[in-house]
């Protein structure tokens, strides 16, 4: 048998022998190997990691890093931030930010906290610092200006002005 | 020479006796039971005889290949049962779990977007060169309705693609069925002239969609040009934006997936459009397996050329005596040719050396893989229709 047709018939033997292999080892390893790569998702879609926590009465806010789109992202720049727990908000929250933790408040927020987590949220957002744009009864328009509920937390996501 | 091909008839080969029939099936009865009948998994009573049923069909296609020496006619059966049952246990689970198929964007941003394997391509180019997976899903646990991640789907994707290459397109993808299914409603082709420039589609669509969605850092084939979003999911229309890209959908879909392939018994949108299937087709190149033309056998009567689904042969590949890098291994051309030139073939030996063999190795390995993956799919469409009765 010429050397081409035994490394054939290996590579067809090796084929079925990996098939034996794909449910109880291959998948998971290559899930693993995936997963190890140290990707992670965009973070137009993920709001970022966060980077602090305020405190507030009975519930917090989490601000997260400002996130900046890529070359031709049809998205602005945002900082999301994370109110929860929902049960702890009051029925209209109103209040000032200190988004990049300087001390002083940068933005004033407020919305309503509907009891039907269905209902669609609005939210107005007054900028008190050039960094950060103003939104006028906002809901959920684009990645980088919303306020929607995702689990147990009220979502804001504030756009950046441009320098 | 049209002509001459269609009064052609595919040689019978002789059926193999029962018995041995049954001795080859045993690997794939085990195989299937392993599958199926795993203890660890509590299953209602509607997911248990929806197993069962899916197990003996497995079986019983798998029995019906090595009586008849067919494989496209009986695959044929379990693609479209995958074809078709998928969208009705993945539509029951979105429908079950947010009441809509539109994904809101708080689901999104939540990550829990299913993710499917269609836009792997177009992930590789924006994760090389920023880390940042363009897909609003999550990467571990906990994501996508089967709450597996991306992570999970990549994983199975490349392990089932190491074994059969372009071959998923014929024995793991379950959307390709829908279009299998209306191809074989209609006897004769009613459009029978196709440009065969048509057949670089995909890559074009594939060059573009991998341009765009690293300029935009968004999955674009998913946002603007899935045909099977219209079966599946969509992003759930905000604005006209919105509006529209459901529209394609709904025309891609309708064009692409139901009218083409009526009326040219081919698989149109696999053929002509898919980058998923032309980012398989490197993976050919990959595989130890592929379909070769024995030409001191071939009249030529290109009857191959016409029942081939995906336009993968050519006069000339037929006179090169093999297939397109396209081939998704679905055993037309081996089915329909009457001087059984058209073989399976293991790469490096000799085209006529024992192709059933070839057939063999290729098909435990395909067929595993099939109930591993689709058979788990038609499973769970098919206990969603039990439920209702079971």
């Amino acid at each position: 048998m010429k050397l081409r047709a035994i490394l054939g018939y290996s590579a067809a033997g090796v084929t079925i022998l990996v098939t034996l292999l794909v449910p109880f080892f291959l998948m998971g390893q290559f899930a693993k190997g995936f997963a190890s790569l140290g990707l992670h998702v965009d973070e137009v879609y993920s709001g970022g990691p966060k980077a602090r926590t305020i405190q507030s009465a009975g519930y917090s806010i989490d601000i997260h890093r400002p996130v900046f789109p890529h070359m031709l992202q049809t998205e602005k720049p945002f900082v999301q931030l994370d109110w929860r727990p929902v049960s702890a908000l009051p029925a209209h929250v109103s209040e000032t930010v200190d988004v990049d933790g300087d001390g002083q408040p940068d933005i004033r927020v407020s919305f309503d906290v509907p009891e039907n987590p269905k209902t669609p949220l609005r939210v107005n957002v007054v900028a008190l610092n050039w960094k950060y744009q103003s939104m006028e009864n906002v809901s959920k328009e684009k990645y980088s200006r919303l306020i929607v509920r995702v689990d147990d937390a009220i979502i804001v996501r504030v756009p950046l002005a441009r320098p | 020479m049209a002509t001459k091909a269609r009064v052609l008839k595919p040689a019978a080969m002789p059926p193999r006796s029962i018995g041995r029939s049954l001795l080859l099936t045993l690997p794939i009865a085990v195989w299937s039971l392993l599958m199926f009948a795993n203890p660890q998994r509590h299953l209602i009573r509607s997911e248990k005889v929806a197993s069962l049923i899916t197990a003996v069909f497995m079986i019983a296609l798998f029995f019906l290949m090595m009586r008849t020496g067919s494989t496209y006619r009986w695959r044929r059966f379990f693609f479209v049962a995958l074809g078709v049952l998928f969208p009705v246990g993945f539509i029951h689970t979105v429908m079950v779990m947010r009441g809509t198929m539109g994904i809101p964007i708080e689901e999104m941003i939540a990550g829990r977007t299913p993710f499917c394997y269609l836009p792997i391509p177009l992930l590789i180019l924006p994760a090389a060169f920023t880390k940042s997976l363009v897909f609003p899903g999550s990467l571990l646990p906990g994501g996508g309705m089967s709450g597996a991640g991306m992570a999970a789907m990549a994983g199975m994707w490349l392990a089932i693609t190491l074994v059969v290459g372009k071959g998923w397109c014929s024995y793991a993808c379950f959307f390709g069925g829908i279009e299998e299914g209306m191809a074989a409603v209609r006897p004769r082709a009613k459009l029978r002239k196709i440009d065969p420039r048509w057949r670089y589609g995909p890559w074009a669509v594939l060059l573009a969609m991998v341009l765009l969605s690293l300029a935009l850092f968004e999955p674009a084939y998913c946002m603007w040009l899935c045909p099977f979003k219209a079966v599946s999911e969509y992003v759930a229309a905000r604005n006209t934006v919105g509006m529209v890209q459901n529209g394609i959908f709904v025309v891609l879909f309708a064009g692409l997936v139901i009218a083409l392939p009526l009326l040219t018994k081919k698989r149109t949108q696999c053929a002509f459009f898919c980058p998923f299937g032309a980012f398989q087709s490197i993976f050919n190149k990959t595989s130890a397996f592929d379909v070769k033309i024995d030409r001191a056998r071939c009249s030529p009567c290109v009857l191959c050329k016409t029942a081939c689904p995906t336009m993968s042969l050519t006069d000339e590949s037929i006179a090169r005596g093999e297939t397109l890098m396209s081939c998704m291994k679905c055993g037309a051309c081996v089915d329909v040719c009457p001087k059984q030139a058209v073989v399976w073939h293991i790469k490096g030996t000799e085209v006529a050396c024992k192709p059933e063999r070839a057939r063999l190795m290729f098909l435990y390995a395909a067929w595993a893989m099939a109930v591993m993956f689709g058979g788990t799919v038609i499973a769970g469409g098919l206990a969603t229709i039990l439920h209702v009765f079971v």
